[in-house]
């Protein structure tokens, strides 16, 4: 990593994401902003807290058939299938990249198997440009990666073999939304030795067109993402933050449906010390720095010093 | 990474000013806006629009006919959705005026909330445009015989290639433009085209230049009774019916149309270079939705994905699968 090249500022925005630094606490999130070259002009990378890459698996993944995504009420509904270029051709094509970018790189594993994460995680964890691994164990398109991010037993052993093998990054696991209570998979993913929490993934949705009365997506099912999301992983958030991080010490990556600096607070206050921006991405690729402007913008203009003054400042009462 | 020297190729989310907007056929609208400083395109590229007032949508409230329900039918948007992604449309024209500001023209249907909010624009009002996006036509350095084919809204990026290869002076060029019937034809006409399929230097491009043009309608209503097709065979014949005439071929249209062009110009030994439409999420080469299958002889199934928005949306027609 080229610390160096990171432009610290007296923004008071810099941020210690367990023992990682960051620039901002404003990161991209996975999936929606390729391997690195593809917004490499379009995004200030020296300006960006973190980069995640998206899902790496083992093999190479050519992903779902078209239909692929569909616009829906604020949001967009997905089943990309978690097409990917895969560990060796990530390592080989894709690493050269990352090793220049001016910004913190996390990369985002998926699996079929336990064996496949603790492979993946493993070989990454041997490249020193990148500060993470964030386990996704909760896409709701591939049925065989839905387990772990619903079960939490299953996610507990997945993350305690992950985190035996990794000697230098940081451990993220992404939970999944589309469980019973939030509170138990994120407690589970802690108790396994996760050092940051990601939430959340997006949520399983179905549209139907009502001409043909078939499925908008090849995939039948997607997830849904976007402004739609946004109450919702609020909600999971300062669940998670009260119930299970802040006890714990655990630093969570707050995202889902955040487009402007507003929103950034929001989620800051249930409970995030860092945030990802996805699905607004699409729209408009310099999102992140205009929020980290925003962010600044408002903490003087609440006279506060640090961005981590708003982490759990959600009042309850009084 | 580009250097701070390197002129960009590309700009996101720039702030154009609406300059004119108007009905070109009964479906088409010509929007013109203005921007500084927009990036040089090649025909067959295209811009991504944001389509709605706020970053933040709010559904609009829909008006139900009196006495009745709105229409579920699609395209009619009957729950009050507001575009939320970025709509793209083929760049349609081009050009820097005295001022150094950009124009560009683009040829909007209007099918669903974004092209209705895209109508209702009026000049001086603001649009938000990210572009020039994706690889244009590639137009061959050796004088071939060049055939534009373009049905309904595949149009547009026709119109430009079209105007650029005016500007180059290209001699052998010559435009089949179709549509259902006369008033769905998204092209000014400056004199009425031939009904035996004859090219006649009748399509008006922008500074009132004329570029010869077989215009076609299903119904007869104007010009060759007939499809695109039709014309192009004609095209073919008029030339002596040779096994092989050598020429490119340059089409954009519906599915249908690009299907039949595509066999055609293989039977007839002509190449052909096809600008195909995707759902597109970013445009960007980073949603992975817009996909259309490819040949790839590296790989063990000797196919692969390839983005519409980023490895196309102009592919050659060896290149495509189905
Ligand atoms: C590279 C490219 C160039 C295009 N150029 C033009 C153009 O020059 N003029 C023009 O009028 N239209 C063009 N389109 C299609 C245009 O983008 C869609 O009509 C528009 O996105 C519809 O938005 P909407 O909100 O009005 O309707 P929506 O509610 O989004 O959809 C209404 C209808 O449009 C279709 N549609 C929606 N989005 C797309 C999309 N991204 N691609 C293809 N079909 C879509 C849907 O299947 C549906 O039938 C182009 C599309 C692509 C991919
Ligand atoms: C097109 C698309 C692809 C995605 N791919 C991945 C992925 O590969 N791995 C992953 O962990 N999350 C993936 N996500 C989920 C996002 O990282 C994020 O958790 C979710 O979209 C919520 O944030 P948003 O509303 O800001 O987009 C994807 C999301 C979208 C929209
Ligand atoms: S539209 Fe997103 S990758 Fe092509």
């Amino acid at each position: 990593m080229n610390a160096s090249e990171t432009t610290y500022n007296d923004t008071g925005l810099e941020t210690d994401l367990a023992g990682v630094r960051l620039c901002t606490p404003v990161l991209t999130a996975s999936g929606t902003c390729g391997y690195g070259p593809e917004y490499a002009d379009v995004l200030d990378y020296r300006r960006l807290g973190g980069f995640t890459t998206k899902s790496v698996t083992l093999r190479e993944r050519p992903g779902n058939e078209p239909q692929r995504i569909v616009e829906v009420h604020a949001g967009i509904l997905n089943a990309i299938g978690l097409a990917n270029v895969g560990l060796r051709r990530f390592i080989d094509e894709k690493i050269p990249f990352i090793r220049e970018m001016p910004t913190r790189v996390f990369v985002n594993v998926a699996g079929h198997s336990g064996e496949d994460y603790v492979e993946g995680a493993a070989e990454l964890d041997k490249h020193d440009c990148i500060v993470g691994i964030e386990l996704n164990v909760s896409c709701p398109n591939v049925s065989d990666g839905l387990m772990f991010g619903t079960d939490a037993k299953l996610l507990r052993q997945l993350v305690e073999a992950v985190r035996a093998v990794i000697k230098r990054g940081k451990l993220i696991v992404k939970l999944s939304p589309n469980v019973t209570d939030i509170t138990e998979t994120a407690r589970a993913a802690v108790d396994g030795g996760a050092q940051i929490l990601s939430l959340i993934n997006t949520y399983a949705g179905l549209s139907i067109d009502t001409e043909t009365w078939k499925p908008l997506l090849a995939n039948v099912t997607g997830g849904l993402s976007g402004p739609a999301i946004r109450p919702l992983a609020l909600y999971n958030i300062h669940r998670v933050y009260r119930e299970v991080a802040r006890d714990a010490d655990i630093p969570i990556i707050g995202m889902g449906g955040i487009q402007n600096a507003r929103h950034a607070v929001e989620f800051l206050l249930a409970g995030a010390s860092a945030i990802a921006i996805g699905t607004a991405l699409f729209v408009d690729p310099a999102t992140p720095i205009k929020i980290a402007d925003g962010l600044s913008a408002y903490l003087q203009q609440h006279g506060l010093r640090h961005v981590s003054e708003l982490t759990g400042g959600l009042k309850l009462s009084g | 990474m580009t250097t701070a020297e390197s002129k960009p190729t590309r700009v996101c989310g720039r702030v154009a000013r609406v300059a004119a907007n108007t009905a070109i056929c009964r479906e088409h609208r010509a929007i013109e806006f203005t921007t500084a400083d927009f990036p040089n395109s090649e025909p067959g590229q295209f811009v991504q629009l944001q389509c709605c007032d706020a970053s933040e949508p709010s559904p609009r409230v829909v008006e139900w006919p009196a006495g009745g329900f709105p229409s579920l039918a699609s395209g009619n948007n009957w729950d009050g959705r507001s575009a939320f992604l970025r709509r793209p449309f083929s760049i349609g024209d081009q050009w820097r005026d005295a001022n150094g500001l950009t124009h560009i023209v683009i040829i909007s249907r209007t099918v669903g909330p974004g092209t209705a909010w895209l109508e209702r624009l009026t000049p001086g009002e603001a649009l938000n445009a990210t572009g020039p996006l994706g690889h244009g036509f590639r137009i061959p350095s050796d004088d071939l015989p060049l055939v534009l084919v373009g049905g309904g809204v595949g149009i547009p990026p026709l119109v430009y290639l079209a105007r650029r290869l005016d500007e180059l002076k290209r001699r052998d060029a010559t435009a089949i433009f179709g549509a259902t019937t006369r008033d769905l034809l998204p092209i000014r006409l400056l004199s009425e085209p031939a009904t035996d399929g004859k090219p006649l230097p009748c399509a008006e491009l922008a500074g009132s230049a004329r570029f010869p043009a077989v215009i076609t309608t299903d119904d007869g209503s104007l010009g060759m009774r007939g499809v695109v097709t039709d014309a192009l065979r004609k095209w073919h014949a008029d030339r002596g019916n040779q096994s092989r005439v050598d020429g490119v071929v340059f089409a954009c249209g519906p599915e249908g149309m690009l299907k039949a062009v595509s066999q055609m110009t293989r039977e007839l030994g002509l190449s052909c270079q096809l600008c195909i439409e995707r759902k597109m999420g970013c445009g960007l080469g980073t949603c992975l939705s817009c996909v259309v299958r490819v040949r790839d002889e590296s790989k063990a199934e000797g196919r692969r994905w390839a983005l519409t928005c980023s490895d196309g949306p102009v592919f050659d027609r060896e290149e495509l699968i189905d």
